[in-house]
């Protein structure tokens, strides 16, 4: 049975790149930090304010949790966090819906598929 | 230095975000202080600073609650300048119920003193009504949807992980 996702969505870019920061590993806040950085190509920089904002709100709405420390040397201030099942259909349900905008702008912009192109 | 002055202002946070993230915050400005630079990771926890106590931290009731009171402070001027009249507000002016009766019913005050203190207690009281009634209006709202929210999340727990 599917759940009813609508009400989290649309995602801000901030959660957005967060959730895709956490889809492929556990990580700290630096960590999804640095991911972000890299996914977007160093144009989307994350601040830690705006991040742990972002992650409290996301931790209350059960999207994301806490998830155990990686070795036993790692600095105690530092906390691991992960997608948890539901974050995953959020996350999947925000793709699926930006999938459909940028069909629908390729169609009324005539912008070629790059996968014809090729 | 700077390490000192980003402490401090992860210190005035709400106290439940600080202790939850300001250990992870200060980690992060020590790793990227030089990458980032200073001035950015001020700005950013100056931001999260007033988005932590004006949207996060329910300091808004305190701001209405204040709003509202200065409303019923104004109440009195209010329903002088509608029902009654100077000398109303003498006899009346024994149970004073705002600063402002006490002036208006000074005999010695000019007119064009009067009107404008009449004008003031007018638009400052019906701004307040209205920044109020639109606050509770828009928290409600926001208040309604967070609801579902969470009851969505906990009927979701069975989600597959």
């Amino acid at each position: 049975m599917s759940e009813d996702l609508s009400p989290f969505l649309p995602l801000s870019p901030a959660t957005l790149h967060i959730l895709l920061a956490l889809a492929g590993e556990d990580r700290h806040g630096y960590g999804i930090m640095q991911e972000v950085a890299r996914q977007s190509e160093g144009q989307y920089k994350l601040g830690p304010g705006t991040l742990y904002d972002n992650l409290q709100k996301l931790l209350n709405q059960g999207l994301v949790e806490e998830a155990p420390r990686q070795s036993a040397s790692d600095d105690p201030r530092r906390r691991y966090y992960r997608l948890s099942g539901m974050g995953r259909g959020v996350l999947s349900t925000e793709i699926a819906r930006l999938e459909g905008v940028v069909r629908e702008a390729r169609l009324h912009l005539r912008v070629p598929n790059p996968r014809r192109t090729t | 230095m700077t390490r000192a002055l980003y402490r401090w202002l992860l210190w005035l946070h709400p106290p439940l975000f600080r202790r939850q993230f300001a250990g992870e915050m200060l980690w992060i400005f020590d790793q990227s202080a030089d990458s980032q630079g200073v001035c950015a990771l001020f700005f950013d926890g100056l931001i999260s600073l007033a988005r932590q106590w004006l949207l996060r931290s329910g300091s808004w009731k305190v701001a209405a609650g204040i709003a509202g009171g200065l409303v019923q402070v104004t109440a009195g001027g209010l329903g002088m300048l509608l029902f009654g009249h100077a000398q109303a507000a003498h006899i009346a002016g024994v149970e004073l119920r705002g600063a402002h009766i006490a002036v208006l019913s000074n005999p010695g005050m000019p007119i064009a003193m009067d009107s404008l203190v009449r004008l003031t207690v007018w638009t400052a009281g019906g701004l307040m009504l209205v920044v109020t009634v639109v606050t509770i209006w828009v928290r409600n709202i926001t208040g309604r949807r967070m609801r579902g929210i969470s009851r969505k999340g906990a009927a979701c727990s069975n989600c597959a992980r």
